[in-house]
């Protein structure tokens, strides 16, 4: 289905009736329509290309202080009315809640936030594929070593959002996407190395170019051939920025009202406390120009803002949809969507030094380049991954490392940051500068 | 879902450029889950899936596109996107009927009404029996889904196969607070069935293991760091076998010459005593599929046997390019997704060693019952796990529970340092999905009892070298 802002307002609408007729005692109903498209290429060979308008249909229903939510593909009238009236019945099992219930207050006057590029939307096939099969020709060309791929991408899409509820809302939206990224593969001594790196931005002009993204993926996947497993020992440890935004993903979860109230948080019952060093400022902002976790509103139609969960280390407040902040007694900071509390650009605040200025002054320690594992305790406040990266010695990198772990509390670990780089970019929702941590456990051998 | 005669429309339209293969997959799927928090059911939800995905293969070259809108005129556009990886003046001749293809069904069930009363009393169920456990249990979180996914495939080569998958899945998470500390469980059980399946594995049963392990995991001391054997128990352990191995005997990175298994059949790639299938044949579970998301019937794969690499996981694609026949495995998660090579239930079958004589033959190491997920890297084989319940071993015994451990190691050099396999295999009862290039599925794992001669732990405790 090809639709316009009015024509997804008006299938919003015309659900949001549907659920009322059904029974529901309020409602609110949000079409995303977007047109994607990616190419994948390996060597000099177009692996995959792929493009589609995907719509779907969201529709929250509340009847009696009970709440539940349908999703569809199928926007057809019968296909609406079939679902919403399933889970108007399916609301009677759920336990009379208060608090479920529609915001009182919606966005007003939406801000232009620099969210389409047209030159996006009119990009030419032709001219992606050309950058996917580049991304592949520079990769390879940087270094003899480079004689395979995990695959090139380049991908785009175009995406409306609209919003009407029973209250009287409606808003809609519209937003554009462009990313690349490239995966060479370095074989050295019968070894195998993967370099990955990409760039995503809502504009065009904003992505960095074929030629950077292809060098940098070339030098990750020659530069840590001859790893090394480090000695167990407590190190500090710099967290590289696409690193440190898993980090501050983790953080994320911690300042979710929906894990705070779920007994799930080890940040709990804790505003107001120091915890961080004072290079701790974690902002979360939903207006900021031009950004991947920017709207207008947020998933429920609430206007989004500025927040800043930790200033200079002090807990100040956790990020909030409308049902989250009214069970803990707060207001809602614009953070609802994908059903839940979801970060807009949640990022640490940066610092003024460049990242080879924090290894310069680091006397030994480990800089991480990549992590793998995901399994954070969110209760209890642990951090554990696998890493690799470099091992600094007198402030200079002396070799790879790779197959080790590092471990901490988060506590300890955001207490202990001594240096916050400058080298922050806007590439997704949620990112960060690269930072240092005084002292973690690092454990190889 | 579509009529045959649209379908066989469709595939022609997508070969018009010329193209080695063309097929349509058509899902409808329906999912209502609830879940509960602070005792009561919050949340209830349905979604529905309805949509078509139609793909055209040139060599080694996809173009896909997809519709949710099932008016002929808009799978034909789609059919027209997917073909504009073809540049072919010629079109490929396409058969004007499909034949319908039997399919031997691996699992019954899969409701069209929802029984929303049932849901409800399974989560109050495991509520109750998670609180009345331990004091100490402070919060409990569940979740319960079922859903019904039907498939069908209609391909150039004239095929039609069509698969009705039903899953139910219930999840249960406990936090306890103890006195210094908070430690939380997690069990979950299901897989291709009704929830009927809830008679016998109880959600009491599942709520007190839950919070069994949240009360052990709140007495757990920091894990050691530094190298140790490691022991991995029945079951949960196979999660190992799926990261450290499995992964890399997907057949996409095997034939770009990604793995390090690429071009490696007939080689040593684990000790003797390490076999390892595949298997999406077996009836009811989770990673079980009577034909996969490409119709081709689920099987039983060999992939390591006694420590030589056998075989990898076939989708239709890469089967094709490598000249292998496929195995069952090319799935997607949805209509908007191209198939990939993925696992179905992978497993170690039983060896000859005691479980026990395994643990008392171990001085001093870590005892991994289970394992909370894992990750890993296919070029060069690093893998990361998270332990989930876990345990020093001293003197051969089994001791203090252990928190926060992360697993750290490489896949080919941890098969290499598998010195015992006992005989008590079993699959994994846990609901594992697992994810690739963004796209997510159901799968199984097992395994016997295993020990692992040397592994890197990293905890935040001491190191013990």
């Amino acid at each position: 289905m090809r639709v316009d802002e009015a024509v997804a307002l008006d299938v919003a609408r015309a659900a949001v009736a549907t659920a009322l007729r059904c029974g529901a005692t309020a409602c609110d109903a949000t079409l995303t329509s977007a047109r994607r498209f990616h190419v994948e290429a390996r060597a000099t060979t177009l692996e995959k290309l792929e493009g589609a308008v995907g719509t779907q249909l969201h529709v929250r229903v509340f009847r009696e202080g009970r709440r539940a939510a349908f999703a569809t593909t199928d926007l057809t009238s019968e296909g609406i009315e079939a679902g919403v009236a399933t889970v108007v019945a399916q609301a009677a099992q759920v336990a009379v809640d208060p608090m479920a219930a529609l915001p009182e207050r919606f966005a007003e006057r939406l801000p232009e936030l620099d969210l389409f590029d047209p030159a996006v939307a009119r990009r030419d096939d032709a001219a992606k594929i050309d950058a996917a099969l580049e991304l592949e020709r520079i990769a390879r060309a940087a270094d003899p070593r480079i004689q395979n791929s995990a695959g090139s991408h380049v991908g785009d899409s175009v995406a409306l959002t609209a919003l009407a509820n029973s209250s009287g809302f409606a808003g809609a939206y519209v937003a554009t996407r462009v990313s690349m990224s490239a995966g060479p593969i370095a074989i050295d001594d019968g070894q195998k190395r993967v370099g990955h790196y990409g760039s995503a931005a809502r504009r065009l002009d904003a992505l960095e170019a074929v030629e950077s993204v292809a060098r940098t993926a070339a030098r990750r996947a020659t530069e840590m051939f001859g790893a090394r497993k480090p000695v167990t020992a407590r190190l500090p440890v710099i967290f590289e920025r696409d690193v440190a935004a898993a980090v501050l993903s983790d953080l994320f979860a911690a300042l979710s009202g929906a894990n705070v109230a779920a007994g799930n948080s080890w940040l709990a019952g804790r505003i107001g406390e120091r915890i961080g060093s004072p290079a701790v400022t974690v902002i979360d902002d939903g207006r900021l120009p031009g950004g991947l976790g920017s709207a207008p509103f947020d998933g429920e139609g609430v206007a989004t803002q500025r927040t800043l969960p930790f200033e200079a280390g002090v807990l100040r407040t956790f990020l909030y949809d409308t049902y989250y902040a009214r069970k803990l007694g707060a207001a809602s900071t614009g953070n609802a969507g994908g059903g839940g509390v979801a970060p807009s650009n949640f990022y640490l605040a940066p610092g003024d030094r460049s990242l080879d200025e924090l290894v310069a002054s680091t006397a030994r320690g480990v800089l991480v380049m990549d992590v793998i594992g995901f399994a954070t305790e969110h209760a209890s406040g642990t951090y554990s991954r696998g890493a690799r990266g470099f091992y600094i010695v007198d402030g200079e990198i002396a070799y790879p490392v790779d197959e080790f772990t590092i471990a901490g509390r988060f506590a300890e670990m955001l207490a202990a940051v001594d240096g916050v780089a400058n080298d922050l970019r806007f590439d997704g929702s949620v990112v960060s500068p690269s930072f240092r941590i005084a002292e973690m456990t690092v454990s190889g051998t | 879902m579509l009529d045959e005669s649209i379908l066989a429309r469709v595939i022609a339209r997508a070969l018009r450029h010329g193209g080695t293969f063309a097929d349509v997959f058509c899902e409808r799927r329906r999912v209502s889950a609830y879940r509960l928090q602070d005792g009561v059911i919050h949340e209830a939800s349905t979604t529905r899936t309805i949509g078509v995905g139609v793909r055209v293969l040139v060599g080694e070259s996809a173009g896909y596109a997809y519709s949710d809108d099932l008016e002929p005129e808009a799978l034909l556009r789609a059919a027209d996107a997917a073909a504009l990886i073809a540049r072919s003046t010629s079109t490929r001749a396409t058969p004007a009927v499909l034949r319908v293809e039997p399919v031997v069904a691996r699992y019954a069930g899969g409701d069209e009404a929802v029984d929303a009363a049932v849901c409800a009393d399974l989560l109050a169920r495991a509520d109750v029996a998670a609180r009345a456990f331990d004091p100490r249990v402070s919060a409990v979180n569940a979740h319960v889904s079922e859903e019904l996914q039907e498939v069908w495939i209609a391909t150039s080569e004239g095929r039609l196969v069509a698969d009705r998958r039903p899953m139910v899945a219930l999840g249960i998470q406990v936090v306890a607070r103890g006195k210094g500390d908070r430690g939380s469980g997690y069990v979950g059980d299901g897989g291709r069935t009704s929830l009927d399946f809830f008679h016998v594995q109880t959600p009491e049963a599942m709520a007190r293991e839950a919070a069994r392990i949240a009360t052990v995991n709140c007495e757990a001391v920091a894990a050691p760091s530094g190298e140790m054997p490691m022991v991995v128990g029945p079951g949960g352990g196979g999660v190992l076998l799926h990261e450290a191995v499995g992964h890399g005997l997907e057949s996409d990175f095997n034939r770009q010459g990604t793995s390090l298994y690429s071009g490696r059949i007939g080689e040593r790639v684990a000790s003797d005593l390490v076999t390892i299938c595949d298997d999406g044949s077996l009836p009811d579970e989770r990673g079980s599929l009577s034909v996969d998301d490409e119709g081709t019937p689920g099987q039983a794969t060999i992939l390591v046997e006694r420590g030589i690499l056998r075989g990898y996981m076939q989708d239709a694609l890469n089967a094709e390019l490598m000249g292998a026949a496929p195995t069952g495995n090319g799935r997607r998660q949805n209509f908007r997704c191209l198939p990939q090579p993925r696992m179905c239930n992978t497993f170690m079958p039983a060896g000859a060693s005691s479980p026990d004589e395994i643990v008392t033959s171990t001085e001093r190491g870590i005892y991994a019952k289970s394992f909370a997920g894992g990750q890993v890297e296919i070029s060069k084989g690093d893998f990361v796990f998270m332990v989930g319940e876990g345990y020093l071993i001293e003197n051969g015994r089994i001791t203090a529970p252990i928190k926060n451990a992360t697993i750290v190691g490489n896949g080919p050099d941890a098969m290499t340092k598998v010195v015992a396999v006992g005989s008590d295999a079993q699959l994994a009862r846990r609901h594992y999905t697992c994810g690739k290039g963004g796209q997510y599925v159901p799968v199984g794992v097992g395994m016997p009892t295993v020990k692992i001669s040397a592994i890197t732990v990293g905890g935040t405790g001491d190191a013990r070298g």
